[in-house]
């Protein structure tokens, strides 16, 4: 026994001297190797920036046609020519992944604020327990606080979750079937008996025909955004994690919410995942926008269908218009930090068939009406077949009544108007929400020589309304008909 | 658990702890309950596909020696025991391959059928059904005495260290060992330790940088040219050697913490001068079992040269379906059986003469070792293919890719690795590294672990390759 431990000894020993000889002149070669996020941090004390970008495919551009190739952090550092700003940008990343970038930028850095990307879909079961994670988690093995020559240990022994893709689905099955809503009279459980509903009755076309498609697609929105967010959210700690860095670093943070495609969920799925959207971003703008020190940009709902490069996928890839709408939001936070660096590039240009009103009106008794879009037919163009309609509203207490109005006039004098309720989308008072329609342009829509689109308020009580968006659009979905109900496994019916 | 993981970094150390602390009495039952574990790590369900062989097994050996005076009887459970452990293999791992070639077969015969099953193999099925079966077959020939208790059978066919791919143990070594009183000795630890050590550098350093290199150009023939894929051929070569020396030396290395010896599973096999002995040499627990069970009762060589021929084919055969239910591998073992027998043909035409100077022998069993190595390398493709299709996409590919630029860019520290291994296997050529290690001087020795270790943890694979031979 005493010789195994002098044995025992010198293997502690010698192992020491290995972590000396490794650390010295293998570490940093592997660091490259294996774990080459580190080396966009280490980048970023040579460019001596000082604002920091981190992000994932988001920031990137996508659009094969677009002549500007601008990421959104290039055209935010339009709006702060005297900043410095770099981006760390790792496609398919999410949080734990920013976390070691954001930890291994050197002291010596000149970085003074970090904006962070937020990406509601990356908080879903889809993204966390996707097949990605094997190689997101291996990179971060030698990132470590641990000896260098541990730490390739451990890389050596795959010590970080090596899964097969149908495993990984396997996990993100049982969450789906696992994980309940929990809100009071909704009418789905879990994600699954959600989904199931939206399968068997789906989407259909004009000829009365199951449209899979759509379908498939409408099932896609629901596997992707129907969670809720916790406090055990592994998300959620890693963002935890991050906020703690950056204070202990001296950082200002900047969490940037991603816009969602909420056109395309309201259309496709309905109020429900509107609900989970509103649900879920609010549980990180109280948890993390009341924090000292961080600051949270909600571009959730910023961006119109029309600007998504994805017509038949969840993503974050943006056109143009799309990214420089974020930019600009975001510049406007970043200019509480740099005041005097502030310039307006004056970039941002609509597209054709884009509206967008910035004013904040106050509608009450005196002034119901607001936010009032008007159109001649001619102006319609034969290609677009859809209008999506996204204002923020900001009500004081329960007893308003706002409708968004289409109000259609034809060549004899008569008067059509169509109005939708926009307060059932709105959870809290206070506090600046969104509300989004999505219509077809029918038949009626089309032969009107004058369209009018506005928000009434019908009641006493004044309700704020501002960042009027219109955006036409073609039509991406064959099919135009929702099924009229269908059930969730408790019985309800949905309409 | 697979052994190159974390969790078996701490399961083995905290096994042979509570080996040494637990009185013998209750070392079965710890051992048993590990390797439980060690199995259900996989898939926990195919554990009971484990316990039905065992048992039936089990309940085999004790009534066969119970009527071991009325023949009759006795032969009955032998075959009921057999057929059963047959039906396991049948169901588990070759339904699949049955049922897609009977579909095949109507297909062509312009019928429609559906049979085809998905049936996922419980790992290293094979391994435990053969080392089972080699327990019933003793007992059936009076070699072996039915063991009686049944955790001690138990632990026979679920000892960890050799129960996912063997090596495929006789009980006379065994199980003799398991009930023998295992006392700590340093030098069962120390020995241990240099296998595994030896057992990590030739699996995570060398094996799984060469399946990086062979699966890049497997998975790409169109985009290299012949000389890539030639030379893939020959890293395979090496691949699924060190894959499979390499296991096996951990898991001599792991019984051997315990003071348990199992059997070596190779001896160089590229060093082999012909094929015969090649399979002398390469995992040579299966072609033992081969030779024991089927060969000689089939009339081994002691038979004219066309029954002996066709012996050969029938083991040959059979060592190929029992590593995958595919054709290529049919078409493996029957090549190794055919070039057996031509070998053979020869030798007995041509004999060797003694009158050779040193040096003309020496360049002779040098290019014989060359020939054999060639050949076999050959015969790995086949292995490797996934079907008749793939093999001949690669032989197309190694012909006829001549002209193109693209070589494979192979990093000078995968030389050093092979280099060192292949130094290795003809150092250890009639030897075992733990015992090589024995007589060098302790500042040698220390220096062979330093760099073995540095490599093991420094050099190895950031890849992950399941061990080859855990899909048989």
């Amino acid at each position: 026994m005493k010789k195994l431990l002098i044995r025992i000894g010198m293997v502690l020993v010698l192992l020491v001297l290995l972590n000396w000889v490794y650390s010295k002149w293998f570490f940093e070669k592997d660091l490259r190797k294996h774990s080459d996020i580190v080396e966009l941090s280490w980048a970023v004390t040579d460019d001596s920036c000082r604002i920091i970008y981190v992000g994932e495919s988001s920031n990137n551009h996508y659009g094969d046609e677009e002549d500007n190739h601008q990421k959104i952090s290039d055209i935010t550092a339009e709006y702060f020519p005297t900043v410095k700003m770099g981006d760390l940008t790792k496609e398919a990343s999410h949080a734990q992944t920013y976390y070691y970038m954001l930890k291994h930028i050197p002291a010596t850095s000149a970085v003074e604020t970090v904006v962070v990307t937020m990406n509601l879909r990356s908080f879903g079961p889809l993204w966390i327990y996707s097949k990605l994670e094997t190689p997101l988690r291996k990179q971060l093995v030698l990132l470590e606080d641990r000896p260098p020559l541990v730490n390739r240990f451990l890389l050596a022994f795959k010590a970080y979750p090596i899964k097969t893709e149908e495993e990984w689905n396997d996990i993100v099955f049982e969450h789906w079937r696992n994980d309940t809503f929990n809100i009071p009279n909704f009418p789905w459980r879990t994600n699954v008996d959600w989904d199931y509903g939206m399968y068997s009755y789906g989407w259909y076309d004009a000829n009365g025909q199951k449209d899979w498609d759509v379908t498939a697609l409408a099932c896609h929105y629901i596997k992707t955004y129907a969670f809720r967010i916790d406090d055990d959210n592994p998300r959620v700690k890693d963002f935890d994690a991050i906020v703690e860095l950056c204070r202990e670093r001296g950082w200002n943070l900047v969490f940037n919410l991603m816009a969602e495609n909420v056109d395309k969920a309201n259309e496709l799925v309905g109020k429900d995942l509107m609900l989970l959207f509103r649900l879920n971003r609010d549980y990180l703008l109280n948890r993390y926008g009341n924090l000292d020190g961080v600051t949270v940009v909600n571009n959730l709902s910023l961006v119109r269908d029309v600007n998504f490069i994805d017509q038949d996928w969840t993503t974050e890839h943006y056109y143009e218009e799309g990214r420089r709408i974020i930019a600009e939001h975001l510049a406007q936070t970043l200019r509480t930090f740099y005041p005097d660096d502030y310039r307006d590039p004056k970039t941002l240009k609509r597209d054709a068939g884009h509206y967008y009103m910035e004013e904040t009106r106050t509608l009450d008794r005196q002034r119901p009406y607001g936010s009032t879009l008007v159109l001649t037919a001619d102006s319609i163009r034969p290609e677009w077949s859809m209008v999506n309609v996204a204002f923020e509203v900001k009500k004081h207490d329960d007893l308003g009544h706002l409708v968004f109005a289409v109000e259609k006039h034809d060549a004899q004098g008569g008067k059509y108007v169509d109005s939708y309720e926009a307060l059932p989308q709105v959870t809290k008072n206070d506090a600046w929400d969104f509300a989004t329609f999505a219509l077809p342009i029918d038949s009626a829509f089309r032969s009107s020589q004058r369209i009018k689109l506005y928000v009434h308020n019908f009641s006493e009580s004044a309700v704020e309304v501002r960042n009027f968006d219109v955006s036409f659009r073609p039509a991406y979905l064959k099919a135009r008909v929702k099924a009229q109900s269908y059930k969730s496994d408790d019985g309800n019916d949905m309409e | 658990m697979v052994f190159n993981s974390i969790e078996f970094l701490i399961f083995l150390p905290l096994v042979v702890v509570l080996f040494y602390v637990l009185p013998q009495k209750a070392r079965w039952l710890m051992l048993l309950a590990a390797s439980c574990v060690f199995y259900m790590w996989f898939v926990p369900k195919y554990i009971l596909i484990l316990l039905v062989t065992i048992v039936v097994d089990y309940a085999a050996g004790l009534l066969m020696e119970r009527y071991a005076d009325q023949p009759r009887k006795k032969k009955t459970f032998f075959v009921i025991s057999i057929v059963s452990t047959l039906t396991v293999l049948l169901i588990f791992k070759y339904l699949n391959f049955l049922t897609e070639n009977l579909d095949q077969l109507c297909a062509s015969l312009g019928m429609e059928t559906h049979l085809m099953t998905h049936i996922i193999l419980p790992i290293g099925l094979s391994f435990h059904t053969f080392q089972s079966m080699s327990y019933v077959i003793e007992v059936y020939r009076g070699h072996q005495k039915a063991e009686r208790h049944f955790g001690y059978y138990a632990l026979y066919v679920m000892f960890f260290p050799q129960l996912v791919t063997g090596p495929i143990e006789r009980p006379a070594n065994l199980l003799r060992q398991l009930h023998e009183e295992k006392k700590f000795q340093y030098e069962n630890i120390s020995k241990g330790m240099r296998l595994i050590l030896f057992g990590f550098f030739v699996k995570m350093v060398v094996a799984d940088h060469l399946g990086e290199y062979v699966d890049e150009v497997y998975g790409h023939l169109d985009e290299y040219n012949a000389g890539a894929i030639w030379l893939s051929m020959v890293f395979y070569s090496f691949q699924i050697y060190c894959d499979f020396f390499g296991y096996s030396t951990i898991a001599l290395g792991s019984a051997k913490l315990m003071g348990f010896d199992i059997t070596d599973n190779f001896k160089s096999p590229y060093l082999s001068k012909n094929i015969a002995e090649f399979w002398h040499r390469w995992h040579i627990s299966l072609s033992t079992w081969f030779r024991d069970y089927v060969y000689i009762p089939l009339g081994g060589s002691r038979v004219k040269f066309g029954r002996w021929a066709f012996n050969i084919l029938v083991v040959f055969v059979l060592s190929g379906i029992w590593h995958g239910a595919a054709w290529t591998f049919l078409l493996w073992g029957f090549a190794h059986g055919l070039l057996h027998i031509i070998e053979k043909a020869l030798r007995d035409k041509i004999p060797a003469k003694e009158s050779q100077s040193k040096w003309l022998k020496i360049c002779i069993d040098a290019l014989c070792v060359l020939k054999t190595f060639v050949l076999v390398t050959l015969f790995w493709v086949m292995f490797r293919a996934t079907d008749f299709e793939h093999l001949k996409e690669i032989f197309v590919a190694a012909f006829t890719h001549t002209g193109r630029p693209e070589t494979l860019s192979i990093k000078p520290g995968m030389w050093i690795y092979l280099g060192l291994f292949i130094l290795s296997d003809i150092v250890l050529c009639n030897t075992r590294f733990d015992k090589w290690c024995d007589d060098k001087p302790l500042a040698v020795r220390w220096l062979i672990y330093a760099v073995l270790l540095f490599m093991v943890i420094c050099c190895s694979s950031v890849f992950n390759f399941p061990f080859i031979y855990f899909q048989f």
